[in-house]
């Protein structure tokens, strides 16, 4: 058996990790754009090959798993489906783990998701506008300022899947903070349709969605064209630093409960996001006429004005909670993959360890919005302290080079994992282990992580919040008013911002 | 009793900020804390600083505030005219915010300086903001938070071992984080409250990232008491305690403590309404309104000479005739002081027509002044310190006159009195 892993963050380690760890006894390949050295340590144990190279090049990575004769690709980061590496291995008829091009646009397009989503009447789903230019949004935006529909109180997002970056949520009801947020808000647009200059894939370059409030959390689904199984729902925390202060990032930790919930999330609601997903999976299958066979995530809010709500889509496992679920995955992963393939998922019973997880990001200073001043810091990591304290070590953007010297990436370095009966326990853990000091950053330069994540005031934190929330929501469901919006305008009347926005759609089609 | 504002963005775009408005409505949330002297710092690529005396709405306007530029914002309310934030210009440039006072001088400004000065070398030797910070906390004793903006961008936020002061953490999306005395501002700016700084925590702010560190932890806390009674917002939480809750409590407690017949409760605005409504609750007694105000809100007992309090006071305290005429009322009161004012208050009502006026207090007697600089007239000039409560209710003219207890208050609050600092309702004197 032979597996081709494609992508060198934290999330691709956890995968070649599982791999590594299944009854198969693989051998393992592996293309990344920069060598990955806990990756790199695994595929030389096991005696395949590590290439350096790019990881949007479908050609070149078809013809890899050709040379190498694998017997499957797996596929870790988005932007491979982007560029339709899986579309291509497939064509050498070699069986691939992934979301091909036509797929992943789930996630690639933030709005071509959204549009499915109300077409097909899915639940969870938010009020959005796009717009191809900074003047196009400016205008309509300055349109309705002095008014309050649901304009005022928004997330700008870059249109396409961009790295997680640039998403920013201005919420404007304090009037007499209006002006300081509005040309903060039109100076972002501003930066936005920039930064979304370098894409030409897409011609919608700025979103704008209505903003909402509540508790995320993500469900990650393994999709086999037919049967769609959900795994452990994990907590991602975006902001950059303790408190849920600062700029976005791609995660900077996460944790799961023990079984499939959070300790602020429902079985019900468990079941209401599943199935989200599941029609958003029919949904895209039906529209493209391909089958979906790889892995696929709702990240999810608990909101007010319709409970379980989709806020984005991945068409991939997520980076950092990839590594929480596949550290608790039981089954032989490679026996799921075969299944995948097989078409024969409904058939494999996936087994989770009952543990709760939590996964800390490691990044230097610099990241993550100004990725240059956190590149090319060498840094030394003592894996023993690591093992001793109970903890688990995923290497992420970090370049082994021929030297045998390991410098940072720009992301996130590393992420650093340990299990626990409980959130706060496992987050004690890694706290523990840090107080060590296994990580240092040989040029003096900082680094920072998240001791918060997982730890009971968080936690505590999250569920105060989703209590919140679930009492509105509760009471709209038993009104039957869920997902029901209404604005008006003066001199105007009534407006039905979903009606207005069905009927966009529609006369768009 | 100052109150401190810090706003911070972080992330891309960061400069994009004007935030000058930001600390403007953040100090206007905290001018109950202080209204004799306003500051408002920004940093651009140097600091502004504009220090001017009154409340907030009189010493910034448009003009000004149209003209401050900068990213970083900071500020200061204080019931002291000369409570300016501290610069100290070398070795490391900073400028401090202060709430407390260290143990570094028997006076408070000198102290304060002193502290900043010792910040700055530390600083300066270090060259670790977060390492100096947490070495200054773990050596200078004393009742106080602070917090101090650094000629590189840092901010440096902390509270001392005890906690006696208050200060809390919000964040707005993914741009701003804040420092604030109280979590109504946070409220007011449309921030989430997201963390209570610990006693003895260090936390630093700098444009890549947050840090915090913990010095020793004290075995007990000693949280001002003071705060819940009357300096912090109803709205407020102190500590992680709801402020109107304990207010509520309070009242609830009176009620228990002192069995009164009466017709009617009535609070003195806007402090000891909440009072009011909890002594309601727990004993029947229906509760009215029983004054308006005229003219702006102002804390009475902050103001610095006895005819500016005495004015506060009958602008603030016109009782409502019809609630109070021929009634036998529960008049309760946040705290007294020197009794001038509620003798005023006492006898307004009865001019009204009250018939019995019962007069309860929701702290316990003030008798001893602050060790941490709380604005307490010297011991000659508290009346609980010279009379009995029966002497009181003589001298302001009412038919029985009640503290709370310091059981009561502990109580009330909920913590074990070896959690709070009970100083200022002590006759022994503590420092």
């Amino acid at each position: 058996m032979k597996v081709l892993g494609v992508g060198g963050g934290s999330r691709e380690h956890a995968i070649a990790k599982a791999v590594a760890r299944s009854s198969y006894s693989p051998k393992i390949y592996w293309i990344s754009e920069l060598r990955n050295p806990g990756i790199y340590k695994l595929v030389k144990k096991s005696g395949g090959e590590y290439l350096l190279g790019s990881i949007n090049d479908a050609e070149l990575i078809a013809s890899q798993a050709e040379r190498w004769k694998v017997d499957l690709v797996v596929i870790g980061p988005e932007e491979p489906n982007f560029h339709g590496v899986p579309d291509e291995v497939e064509a050498r008829g070699i069986p691939c783990i992934g979301a091909k091009r036509s797929l992943s646009i789930v996630e690639m397009s933030k709005a071509e998701m959204r549009r499915l989503q109300w077409i097909y009447n899915i639940p969870g789903k938010l009020l959005f506008q796009t717009y191809r230019s900074y003047s196009e949004a400016l205008e309509n935006l300055k349109r309705y300022s002095n008014t309050l529909t649901w304009l005022q109180n928004v997330a700008l997002k870059p249109a396409r899947q961009a790295g997680g970056k640039g998403v920013k949520v201005v919420e404007d009801i304090q009037a007499y903070l209006h002006s300081e947020k509005q040309s903060f808000k039109e100076r972002h647009i501003m930066w936005l349709e920039n930064y979304m200059k370098t894409y030409r894939d897409i011609e919608e370059k700025i979103l704008v969605e209505e903003k909402v409030w509540g508790p995320e959390y993500t469900l990650q689904c393994f999709v086999d064209g037919k049967t769609v199984v959900g795994m452990p729902l994990v907590q991602d925390n975006k902001h950059a630093y303790d408190f849920d202060i600062g700029p976005e990032t791609g995660g900077m930790g996460s944790y799961t409960g023990s079984g499939l919930l959070l300790p602020f999330i429902t079985m019900e609601e468990y079941q209401r996001s599943l199935e989200i997903v599941k029609s958003m999976v029919d949904a895209i299958q039906k529209t493209t006429g391909d089958k979906y066979r790889g892995f696929i995530a709702g990240q999810m809010m608990l909101t007010e004005i319709e409970g379980p709500t989709l806020i984005e889509m991945y068409s991939r496992l997520g980076d950092p909670e990839g590594v929480n679920v596949l550290a608790l995955l039981e089954t032989d992963i490679i026996e799921i993959f075969e299944a995948m393939i097989d078409e024969r998922l409904s058939k494999v019973k996936v087994r989770f360890s009952e543990k709760a997880t939590v996964v800390k990001a490691v990044a230097p200073k610099g990241y993550p919005d100004f990725k240059s001043l956190a590149k090319n810091h060498p840094i030394s990591v003592d894996e023993g302290v690591i093992e001793k304290a109970g903890c688990e070590l995923y290497w992420g953007s970090a370049n082994l080079k021929e030297s045998g010297e390991i410098v940072t990436g720009g992301s996130r370095t590393l992420e650093l994992l340990a299990l626990g009966e409980n959130p706060p326990e496992a987050s004690e853990r890694i706290e523990r282990c840090l107080e060590q000091k296994p990580i240092e950053f040989l040029d003096g330069w900082g680094f920072f992580y998240r001791s918060d994540i997982g730890s009971k005031e968080m936690i505590m934190r999250r569920r105060v919040l989703a209590e919140r929330v679930r009492r509105l929501y509760k009471y709209r469901e038993g009104r039957g008013i869920l997902g029901k919006r209404l604005d008006w305008l003066p001199k105007v009347g009534k407006i039905d911002p979903v009606k207005t926005l069905l009927d966009n759609l529609r006369a768009m089609r | 009793m100052p109150g401190i504002v810090c706003i911070y963005p972080f992330g891309l775009g960061r400069e994009n900020w004007k935030i000058a408005r930001f600390v403007y409505y953040g100090l206007l949330a905290l001018q109950h804390r202080g209204s004799e002297s306003c500051s408002i710092i920004t940093f651009d690529k140097e600091f502004n600083v504009i220090s001017k005396k009154g409340s907030v709405d009189e010493a910034f306007n448009e003009e000004i505030l149209k003209t401050l530029s900068g990213f970083i914002g900071a500020g200061l309310v204080s019931p002291k005219e000369n409570d300016l934030p501290i610069t100290v210009s070398s070795p490391k440039r900073l400028i401090l915010i202060y709430d407390g006072k260290p143990n570094l001088d028997k006076n408070r400004i000198e102290a304060w300086r002193a502290f900043a000065e010792i910040l700055s070398d530390e600083i300066y030797r270090t060259k670790d903001s977060l390492e100096a910070a947490t070495k200054v906390l773990q050596e200078v004793d004393g009742g106080y938070s602070f917090v101090a903006l650094t000629e590189d961008q840092e901010v440096i936020i902390a509270r001392d071992k005890y906690g006696v002061k208050p200060l809390e953490i919000g964040s707005l999306g993914f741009d701003l984080g804040a420092v604030v005395s109280e979590t109504s501002a946070l409220d007011v700016l449309g921030m989430d409250h997201v963390s209570t700084v610990k006693p003895g925590e260090v936390i630093k702010f700098d444009p890549y990232s947050i840090e915090r560190r913990q010095v020793e932890r004290r075995a007990n806390h000693r949280y001002c008491s003071f705060e819940y009674v009357y300096l912090a917002r109803p709205d407020s939480a102190v500590n992680g305690i709801s402020i109107y809750q304990v207010r509520e409590k309070i009242g609830e407690v009176l009620a228990k403590e002192r069995s009164i017949e009466a017709d009617i409760v009535i609070g003195v605005p806007e402090t000891a309404i909440p009072f009011a409504i909890g002594y309601s609750k727990a004993s029947g007694v229906k509760m009215s309104l029983g004054f308006i105000t005229t003219g702006r809100r102002v804390r009475t007992a902050l103001k610095p000479s006895f005819f500016e309090r005495l004015v506060g006071v009958q602008l603030k305290l016109n009782p409502i005739k019809e609630v109070v005429d021929g009634k036998d009322v529960v008049l309760i009161d946040d705290s007294v002081v020197r009794g001038t004012t509620l003798r005023n208050t006492v006898w307004n009502l009865k001019k009204k027509g009250a018939r019995k006026v019962h007069v309860l207090i929701g702290s316990p007697p003030l008798c001893s002044p602050c060790p941490y600089g709380e604005e307490i007239p010297p011991p000659d000039e508290l009346v609980a310190r010279s009379l009995s409560e029966k002497e009181i209710a003589e001298v302001v003219g009412a038919d029985t006159f009640h503290f709370l207890t310091l059981e009561g208050l502990t109580k009330a609050i909920g913590l074990p009195s070896n959690a709070l600092c009970l100083s200022c309702w002590m006759r022994g004197e503590r420092t």
